[in-house]
């Protein structure tokens, strides 16, 4: 994999990041999210016991405090209402999801571009004949906003049309291919042709396949296809990215980068990375990218949440008592093993001898 | 929860110390023996929280051992002037019973049977008729140098360097003792045993109940047995590990391992306090296998140990310990007595579980 920038994620890190519905932090993992909502948000504030939801937190103080809850603690003013389950990151409404998504592009390209401002670094990929790996690169700043713009004026375009897709409008540098069956269909978010990925459920494996390639630019198959931008947490450097220098659709089945894609997401099994298949023909816009970010969070449904609620505290559970384990090993092992030092080492003469020894103890003549 | 509190005696030895004792018939009166050559009398003023010098009994050398005789106003020293003396504590007069080739390292008195026995560096024990001051004590041969002593009432046990234990049946060295030629009488061991410390033996104490008895060493670890050579019995036995440190990672990790210095029973409960290298003093459930409580860490290491006769004070010698090469090896300053008054049952074990 790239390199990693040290101290500044990408941005599709920042996007896989779990947050908090409620108060808008976002969290290394689910785990530390379920936790944060059960101690901040989901807390009893009468006898201090976390609930997982605040429909049970809700049931709770009805029940055993004979109260009503009308809020939720903690929650950002226009959040507080008990009417939406809110789970680690299930519930979480897709407008919501998608405010959320922007907010952290935004702020990471105005972030990015503020570093590379005061430090004077060139943006990535734009370094200057460092070899052909170095120029397949995520988007500039420039060009995604250029992109943006593009799509903007092709919505436009749609709705100045009649919800129908005009000619193909966006310059023939964006695969033109790829885009134009896909704008037919979206922007329908949530609307996956998937199922919702499932925590710790392996991702089926990409659908495209080198040999059963079709001949791009062929609607309607655009479903199997792979999708041209990876989702948020996949791959920085995806091959072939439009805009990219030698970017040419068709040689992408023999790039070599596809057909390894399995077992890069197999490594990713357990996370929240959507399947490949998940964007057909893939999210060619910032918009389409969060939307797909989106479908990560608001796929499950409310009446699946008791079983999420097990799974991810089953998943929560083994992982922290190996750690004890591990932990009671190596102690074990430390015992075992010679690691000590004897403060007094010698087990022939005592302290006291040696202490009468000295000449401060001589017996004095007297 | 009952009181318990613990203060500082305001006037401590000015060296290391060797031995804390109380009184077999004053809750109040304690003796504490210093490097410093000189035998500490203190009395604990009821009611307030400080223990006053009565008085203090200069030998010629550092003082290894003291312990109480048949009351408040007699006790015996082991010094490292190779003699075993009895001090009256009312007058100061203080008369040597014998004199043992090496320094003298422990004494300790069995009131049941008014017998002293004194343990020496010159591999001697030396058994003394209390009620005939003038008679010729006992001497019995050990096979390794003695470094412990304890007596419970009918038994003696001494620890020895290679890791020996030999135990003692006192009504049988008493018997020898009033036949009518101590001398020629040929004493062995009632039980001569390995000790189950791997590493040389620092305290042995004795259970008041007359069962068993717990040794320490400086390897951190303490081991409790019983008398009764029973394989029952002896399969009860038990050996763990305490007053250790982990090591800081920086320093190689693993464990500091102190020498565990002092060990007392309780006279009452028959639970037991431990005292280690690393300033702590723990008290313990020998019936239970459990650790009581750990009491707050000492300043310096703790030296010495002692229950008063009813259990009600904890005397705790808290010195600079003497650690693997230390030539420049000083207490002065860094000595201090502490009394702890225990709570109603601070003391009490919760039993066999």
């Amino acid at each position: 994999m790239g390199k990693k920038k040290r101290g500044h994620p990408d941005v599709e890190e920042l996007l896989a990041r779990p947050w908090c519905y409620y108060c808008e932090r976002d969290f290394e993992d689910l785990k530390l999210l379920i936790s944060h909502q059960k101690a901040k948000h989901f807390k009893c504030d009468r006898c201090g016991k976390r609930l997982n939801t605040a429909g049970g937190l809700s049931v709770h103080m009805n029940q055993v405090h004979k109260e009503s809850l009308d809020k939720v603690e903690n929650a950002l003013p226009n959040r507080q209402g008990l009417d939406i389950e809110i789970f680690g990151m299930e519930g979480v409404p897709d407008d919501i999801v998608q405010q959320h998504n922007q907010r952290i592009i935004t702020n990471f390209y105005t972030a990015q571009a503020e570093r590379h401002a005061a430090t004077g670094n060139p943006p990535p990929g734009q370094a200057g004949g460092q070899g052909p790996a170095k120029k397949i690169k995520i988007e500039t700043p420039e060009e995604l906003k250029k992109r943006l713009a593009d799509h903007r004026a092709k919505v436009a375009a749609i709705k100045a049309n009649g919800g129908v897709l005009p000619v193909p409008v966006v310059a023939p540098k964006a695969q033109p291919a790829s885009v134009s069956p896909v704008t037919g269909q979206s922007p329908a978010q949530g609307a996956s042709p998937l199922p919702p990925p499932q925590p710790g459920f392996p991702y089926p494996p990409p659908v495209g396949v080198p040999g059963t390639f079709p001949p791009p630019g062929q609607p309607g198959v655009v479903g199997a296809y792979p999708p041209v931008y990876p989702p948020p947490g996949a791959t920085p450097t995806p091959p072939g990215a439009p805009g990219g220098p030698g970017f040419n659709l068709p040689a992408r089945p023999t790039g070599g980068a596809l057909p390894q894609r399995p077992p890069y997401y197999n490594n990713y099994n357990g996370g929240a990375v959507p399947p490949p298949g998940a964007y057909p023909g893939g999210a060619s816009t910032v918009d389409e990218l969060v939307s797909g970010a989106a479908r990560q969070g608001g796929g499950a449904q409310g009446d699946e949440i008791d079983q999420l609620i097990r799974a991810a505290e089953q998943g929560s559970k083994p992982p922290a008592r190996a750690g004890e384990d591990s932990a009671g090993g190596e102690k074990k092992g430390k015992s075992k093993d010679k690691n000590m030092r004897m403060v007094y080492g010698d087990s022939e003469v005592s302290p006291e001898e040696k202490m009468a020894l000295l000449p401060r103890y001589a017996v004095s003549a007297a | 929860m009952a009181p318990s509190t613990q203060f500082e005696v305001s006037q401590p030895p000015s060296d290391a110390i060797s031995a804390v004792i109380f009184a077999p018939d004053n809750t109040n009166r304690l003796l504490v023996s210093s490097w410093d050559r000189n035998v500490y009398l203190y009395e604990i003023a009821e009611g307030t929280e400080d223990a006053t010098l009565i008085n203090k009994f200069e030998h010629r050398a550092p003082v290894l051992d003291v312990c109480f005789g048949a009351n408040g106003n007699e006790a015996y020293t082991a010094s490292l002037d190779c003699s075993v003396k009895r001090i009256d504590l009312a007058t100061g007069e203080q008369t040597v019973l014998s004199t043992h080739e090496k320094p003298v390292r422990c004494v300790v008195y069995s009131p049941q049977h008014s017998m002293l026995i004194s343990a020496s560096w010159d591999h001697t024990l030396h058994v003394h008729n209390t009620s005939a001051p003038a008679s010729t004590p006992i001497t019995i041969s050990l096979p390794g140098k003695p470094h412990a002593l304890a007596a419970s009432p009918s038994k003696v046990v001494v620890a020895m360097t290679a890791r020996l234990v030999h135990i003692y049946d006192l009504p049988t060295l008493a018997t020898a003792l009033s036949s009518a030629d101590p001398a020629s009488a040929n004493i062995t061991p009632w039980q001569q045993r390995e000790s189950s410390l791997k590493f040389l033996t620092r305290a042995v104490a004795c259970m008041p109940n007359d069962a068993g008895y717990a040794t320490s060493s400086i390897e951190g670890r303490v081991a409790v047995e019983w008398f009764e050579d029973t394989a029952e019995s002896q399969a009860r036995k038990y050996a763990f590990k305490c007053h250790r440190q982990t090591a800081p990672e920086e320093e190689g990790g693993g464990d500091v391992v102190y020498p565990v210095n002092a060990l007392t029973f309780h006279p009452v409960y028959g639970t037991f306090a431990s005292g280690g290298g690393d300033g702590t003093v723990a008290l313990w459930d020998a019936e239970a296998k459990r650790r009581m409580r750990q009491y707050q860490k000492f300043p310096d290491s703790v030296a010495a140990l002692a229950f008063s006769n009813n259990g009600k004070y904890l005397a705790i010698g808290v010195c600079r310990g003497f650690e693997t090469d230390m030539e420049d090896f000083n207490s002065e300053g860094r000595t201090k007595v502490f009394i702890r008054e225990l709570g109603e049952t601070e003391a009490k074990g919760k039993g066999p579980k």
